[in-house]
């Protein structure tokens, strides 16, 4: 099956956008971005912080509707679904 | 009532909004939190349609550093204080309208007093602290925040209705980590644009606002998105409010 990935704004520099990508049913929602972020290091360290846990700012949503940080070790993914990872941006 | 000169000023905007609309926004008070980028572009827009009061607060003192974005601050404003600077430009561009420009940090202790009884919170700050301190305010007093961010060439926008809208905790729990943030200006120019583009809008009555649905601007790809945002029951800022008498305010 297959779901589609967005990264937004930093995360997109260091990550891409859109990114299309077949998984196996059962695939759960953090194990597949961690395995996307891992292309880079500098994504991965964006994303994860150094105990392979999400930054706790990290905005994860699937298909428009928000997963908690914390649900989404255990939230599998269906095909189909839009991911989309976005990082609030603080400037003024 | 309006005189010959600002019927004069508006008549392009009346063809919009109607003198009714226009006079909204002449007894209309907008806060606008920061005189930095975002803060540049909301209140030149504001001040030249006619919100008639008009407070910006900054604490800051124009730095050369500033100058890419900043553009309510001219090179000969370089180590002035920001709000001499702000109030000196908009007072210029619009002498018909009230400028209290205060030079002060937005603070826990004096965020509700300095507010006062504005109709409406812009957020133009650079941090996600003393913007919570600002959607806590709003919250208290049921008026509507206009929410903006940036970074490099991206931005963000949402329009909070406390009660009615997720607001700012419930849309970004955990502030992201302070840091010395790239940015171009026609960055902040987008996104104050757009939260000035609202104000108006909520003043008057017109359109459809940004509420609900966060604005996402990419400018590395000229492409703008939207992403829907609910409230969330157990959000720790909002989840005792119920929709309110914000929306009605405008149109009393």
């Amino acid at each position: 099956m297959t779901v589609k990935i967005r990264f937004f704004a930093r995360f997109r520099e260091l990550l891409g956008t859109d990114i299309m990508t077949e998984v196996a049913p059962g695939t759960l929602f953090t194990p597949l971005i961690t395995s996307i972020a891992r292309n880079n290091p500098a994504g991965y360290a964006a994303v994860f912080d150094e105990k392979g846990a999400f930054h706790e700012f990290v905005i994860l949503m699937k298909n428009g509707k928000r997963i908690e940080l914390l649900d989404a070790a255990t939230t599998p993914v269906a095909d189909g679904d839009e991911i989309a990872v976005f990082p609030p941006v603080a400037g003024g | 009532m309006f005189s010959e000169r600002e019927l004069d000023r508006y008549k392009r905007q009346v063809m919009l909004f109607g003198e009714e609309g226009q006079e909204r926004l002449k007894k209309a008070h907008i806060f606008v939190a920061g005189a930095g980028g975002l803060g540049s572009s909301i209140s030149i827009y504001l001040a030249v349609a006619g919100v008639g009061t008009i407070t910006i607060v900054d604490m800051d003192v124009v730095d050369q550093t500033n100058l890419n974005r900043q553009i309510l601050h001219f090179d000969r404003d370089v180590g002035r204080k920001k709000t001499a600077s702000a109030e000196e430009k908009l007072q210029a561009l619009n002498p018909d309208i009230t400028i209290n420009a205060i030079d002060v940090r937005i603070e826990e202790s004096n965020a509700a007093n300095l507010i006062g009884r504005a109709d409406g919170i812009v957020d133009a700050m650079d941090n996600y602290p003393t913007r919570y301190l600002l959607n806590d305010v709003a919250i208290a007093k049921e008026i509507p925040l206009f929410h903006g961010g940036i970074r490099g060439f991206y931005g963000q926008a949402t329009t909070i209705i406390p009660g009615t809208t997720p607001c700012l905790k419930c849309i970004f729990p955990k502030a992201p980590p302070k840091e010395v943030f790239p940015v171009v200006g026609v960055t902040p120019g987008i996104i104050g644009t757009i939260q000035a583009n609202e104000v108006i809008k909520y003043l008057t009555g017109s359109g459809r606002l940004l509420t609900g649905r966060l604005f996402i601007w990419d400018g590395m790809e000229a492409h703008a998105e939207e992403l829907c945002v609910e409230r969330n029951p157990a959000c720790e800022a909002c989840k005792s409010m119920t929709p309110t008498k914000t929306i009605a305010r405008k149109n009393s």
